[in-house]
Order: structure tokens, then C-alpha cells, then sequence
């Protein structure tokens, strides 16, 4: 019942806010995240606790099938049927209806997440777009932000809250995007919507399965690859690094999308 | 009779285009030769779409499709690792080693550095002389952050660095094919090359 309720709110949401115009860019604004320290949860032994982070710029919202529709419509090599193997495997886009239909429900897909794009494809977008995309660090920098305070961790509530949404199953069909609330930093579907691609996703040298990870694949993976966690009760983020490492750069998946992340103009007094 | 069979086998491998004239390329490094031709397209799997722009241990820059045409042994590494590295160096000699006189001419051997900061086509060239690097078949290259990361995202190779400037990463050695597409991988250090070694030169039995 529950379900039914949100699904006619997506849809008065949708009514109001997508209005079919072809394009649902121009909708999402970057948002500057100040520099701070991040303290990653997983990290190697010889890691440091701290990392610096620069600031950088990052959208509030991921990319929308309608963005990215504009952008294949500019890129023809990154339409589905003129793709590259190499870069995007056989599922990518698959939910759209050609190259450049993306189907019947148009109004209602022009504004969810776009998924089934490969790490190549958005990698390219965000070029396209005068950006590139978040690194892990960064990503994770911005999502250990809570609703009204800069560390997750002094916000107990959302925290309970995100990880309910890590155990729920996405939806067949995708909410749009910014309809989480938008975190300290002003930025939307952190979590509760899709994963995201980041730019450095090869550099996670954990299975994703915490058997695995008690004795990695030491064969594989050098020996100063064995992780550890700083704080053992973060689940969602070990979900993130675990999933994150099970990609391959061409795949593409039914609930994995992206959002553009953008150098900061040096600052010139 | 002896210098009959030689001089065909020879002749061949000229037209072949796959062992150009041995005097002319002696001590002349695969990233500095002229690119072979190719009348083929490339097919949709072949790595050699990537754009990006690599250097040389020689200073040379050049795309990865440069090396078209020849069979590539690729793996990532850098040269200051104190884990690994050595024995996945050490492993590309095997292979090059165990590989039969005629296939061997026919193949090159790839280290791609993951550390773009210290491993400049100078250092490149030390770890070259270190490690008894031949200059026929044997290339070093590094190249910029982003490209390396996507090579690496291609080929299936995570890495990391930790804070005392070692890197954690797969240790993956793959075979390309003369058109650039993958032919074979070997995961792990010091592992059985055999199944590999067969593959190349199966590759190489191929028109």
C-alpha cells in the first residue's frame, strides 16, 4: 500500500515537474563541495586515517535519460547501435526503444536516472559536458555528508534511513531523480536512487564478498592490496566498494547510472 | 642445402611483413618502427580505438595502435614496486622464453607503467638495462593518469595506490592479438604460462 501511495506521488511529481521537452538538461545545477578531510572506511594498512580533499564541483542530480538522450543525439558513436563492444556491452541502453526513442512512457523516463551505460559512456558524457567524473574519494566525501551537518556520522537518523534503502531492492521502475532529500552539500540521490560510476571504480581491490575478503585473492591481487575497515558498522559503504569492484568498465547495469563531477577554477586573488 | 630453406623462410617472413629486414631493425624498439600496414577495419573488441598518447622509454610518442600487426604482451606495472612487479617482469620472460624461434619473432612485449609521476621515459629506460630488457621486442611506456586508469579499466586491471607510494593491483598478463583484441589473459603471479604460450602461437598458425 505503501507502494502504491509513492508511485502517485512519482506521478503527480512527474506530471508537474517533467514537462516533455525533449531535454530535462538545464534542470541540474552544480553544487561546489568545500574541501575537507575524508576518513574512508575501507583503506589499506598502510593507509592514511585522512585523506584531503580538494574542492571540486558536482551536480546536485545524476544524469536523466532525457540528458542523455541530447547527448547521443549530439555523439552519434555513442548510440546504441553504433557503439563500440569494447566500450558498452549488448545491454547497454536496452531499455530505451532505438537510438534515439527511448518509448512510450516518455514524459516519465525522460526524467529518471539514465542506467545501462557503461563506464566509457560516462565517462564521454561527462566530457561532453564540460566535466569529468567524480573520483571514488570524492564521491564518497560527498556522501558521508548528512541532511544538516557535514559528517553522516553526527546524523544518526538519515543514517538508519540510508541504510534501509541499501536493503531494499530497486524498483522495476526507476523514481526520478531528486526526489531524496538533498543532503548538506545541496546534493540529491547520493542514496536511495542508483550507484554510480566514479572515475577510479578499478582501484577497489576488494571481492565484494565478504567471504572473499577475508582471504583475498592473494594471487591476484598484490600483497598490499588486503583492506581493512575503519568502522565496522558502515554497511552501505563496504556495499559500495564491493559492487563498485565487481564492474568491468563496459558493463552496463539495470540500476547503475553517474552524475558529473567538475574541476574548481584555481583561485586567483 | 642448409642455406636454401633459410633464405625461403626468410623471404616469407619479408613478404609477411612480419620480420621486416633484420638489418635494418636490430636494435630498433617496437615503438620506433614504422606502424605496419593494415588493410583491415578494426573490429569492435580491438583496444587500438583507444586514442590516447603514450611515451616511450625511447621518448617516442605514439598510440597503442602503433603496435598493429604483431601480437602484444601486455601488463601493467611500475618500476618501483617492491612486491609483485619483478616476478610479472619475470613472467613475460618466461613466456618469451618458452615461446617456439618463430613465434617469437613475431611478438612483442608490453609493460605499461601505472605510475605516471615516476616512471618518466628516463626511469623507463633504467628499468629497461635492470632488467635486461630487449630492445627488439620489448616496450615501455607511460602515459597520462586517466589514460593509464582506462587501459587498465580495459584490460580488467584494478589498482590502487597506498600512502607510501606502492601500488596494490591485479597482477594480469594479457595477450593481444595483431588486430588488438584480447586473445588471452593469465591471472596471478607464476603461474603455469603453458596454456599461453599454446594460445600464442595458435594465434600465430592463423592467416
Amino acid at each position: 500500500m505503501n507502494s502504491s501511495l509513492l508511485r502517485l506521488v512519482l506521478v503527480l511529481w512527474i506530471g508537474i515537474h517533467v514537462v516533455p521537452q525533449g531535454s530535462a538538461a538545464g534542470t541540474n545545477t552544480s553544487r561546489t563541495i568545500p574541501g575537507g578531510i575524508h576518513r574512508p572506511v575501507l583503506r589499506g594498512p598502510d593507509d592514511p586515517r585522512e585523506i584531503a580533499v580538494p574542492a571540486f564541483g558536482l551536480d546536485a542530480l545524476p544524469v536523466t535519460n532525457g540528458d542523455f538522450l541530447e547527448f547521443v543525439r549530439q555523439q552519434p558513436r555513442w548510440r546504441r547501435s553504433q557503439v563500440k563492444r569494447l566500450f558498452a556491452d549488448e545491454n547497454y541502453l536496452r531499455h530505451w526503444q532505438g537510438d534515439l526513442d527511448i518509448g512510450s512512457t516518455n514524459a516519465q523516463v525522460l526524467g529518471q536516472p539514465v542506467t545501462h551505460v557503461s563506464w566509457f559512456a560516462a565517462k564521454a558524457y561527462a566530457a561532453w559536458r564540460g566535466g569529468r567524473l567524480p573520483t571514488t574519494t570524492e564521491w564518497e566525501y560527498a556522501a558521508s555528508a548528512g541532511l544538516r551537518t557535514a559528517m553522516l556520522t553526527n546524523d544518526p537518523a538519515y543514517r538508519r534511513q540510508i541504510v534501509t534503502w541499501y536493503s531494499t531492492p530497486s524498483p522495476a521502475s526507476l523514481p526520478p531523480v531528486g526526489l531524496t532529500p538533498a543532503n548538506f552539500h545541496g546534493i540529491h540521490d547520493l542514496h536511495g536512487l542508483v550507484w554510480e560510476w566514479t572515475s577510479d571504480f578499478n582501484s577497489a581491490l576488494v571481492t565484494g564478498d565478504s567471504r572473499g575478503d577475508t582471504g583475498i585473492d592473494r594471487q591476484l591481487f598484490c600483497g598490499a592490496g588486503a583492506m581493512d575497515g575503519a568502522a565496522r558498522d558502515d554497511f552501505p559503504t563496504y556495499l559500495r566498494y564491493g559492487f563498485r569492484s565487481s564492474l568491468k568498465a563496459a558493463y552496463t547495469v539495470h540500476n547503475l547510472g553517474f552524475r558529473v563531477a567538475y574541476n574548481l577554477a584555481p583561485y586567483t586573488p | 642445402m642448409k642455406p636454401i630453406p633459410f633464405l625461403i623462410t626468410a623471404m616469407i617472413l619479408a613478404m609477411a611483413g612480419c620480420s621486416p629486414n633484420p638489418g635494418s631493425t636490430t636494435g630498433v624498439p617496437p615503438c620506433c618502427r614504422p606502424a605496419l600496414p593494415s588493410s583491415r577495419p578494426l573490429t569492435d573488441r580491438s583496444i587500438y580505438h583507444l586514442e590516447s598518447v603514450w611515451t616511450s622509454d625511447a621518448g617516442k610518442t605514439l598510440p597503442l595502435s602503433h603496435f598493429r600487426g604483431r601480437t602484444q604482451v601486455v601488463a601493467l606495472f611500475f618500476t618501483h614496486c617492491e612486491f609483485a612487479c619483478p616476478i610479472l617482469v619475470n613472467d613475460l620472460q618466461r613466456i618469451e622464453a618458452a615461446l617456439p624461434a618463430e613465434a617469437r619473432e613475431k611478438v612483442d612485449f608490453l609493460l605499461v607503467s601505472i605510475d605516471p609521476t615516476r616512471d618518466t621515459p628516463k626511469r623507463l629506460r633504467e628499468f629497461r638495462a635492470e632488467k635486461s630488457l630487449g630492445l627488439q621486442h620489448w616496450t615501455l611506456l607511460t602515459g597520462a593518469e586517466d589514460d593509464v586508469r582506462e587501459l587498465a579499466a580495459l584490460l580488467g586491471v584494478n589498482y590502487q595506490r597506498d600512502a607510501r607510494g606502492q601500488y596494490a593491483h591485479s597482477n594480469l598478463i594479457t595477450v593481444l592479438g595483431p588486430d588488438g583484441e584480447v586473445v588471452s589473459q593469465l591471472k596471478g603471479l607464476n603461474q603455469s604460462i603453458d596454456e599461453l604460450v599454446r594460445q600464442i602461437v595458435t594465434t600465430h598458425s592463423q592467416p
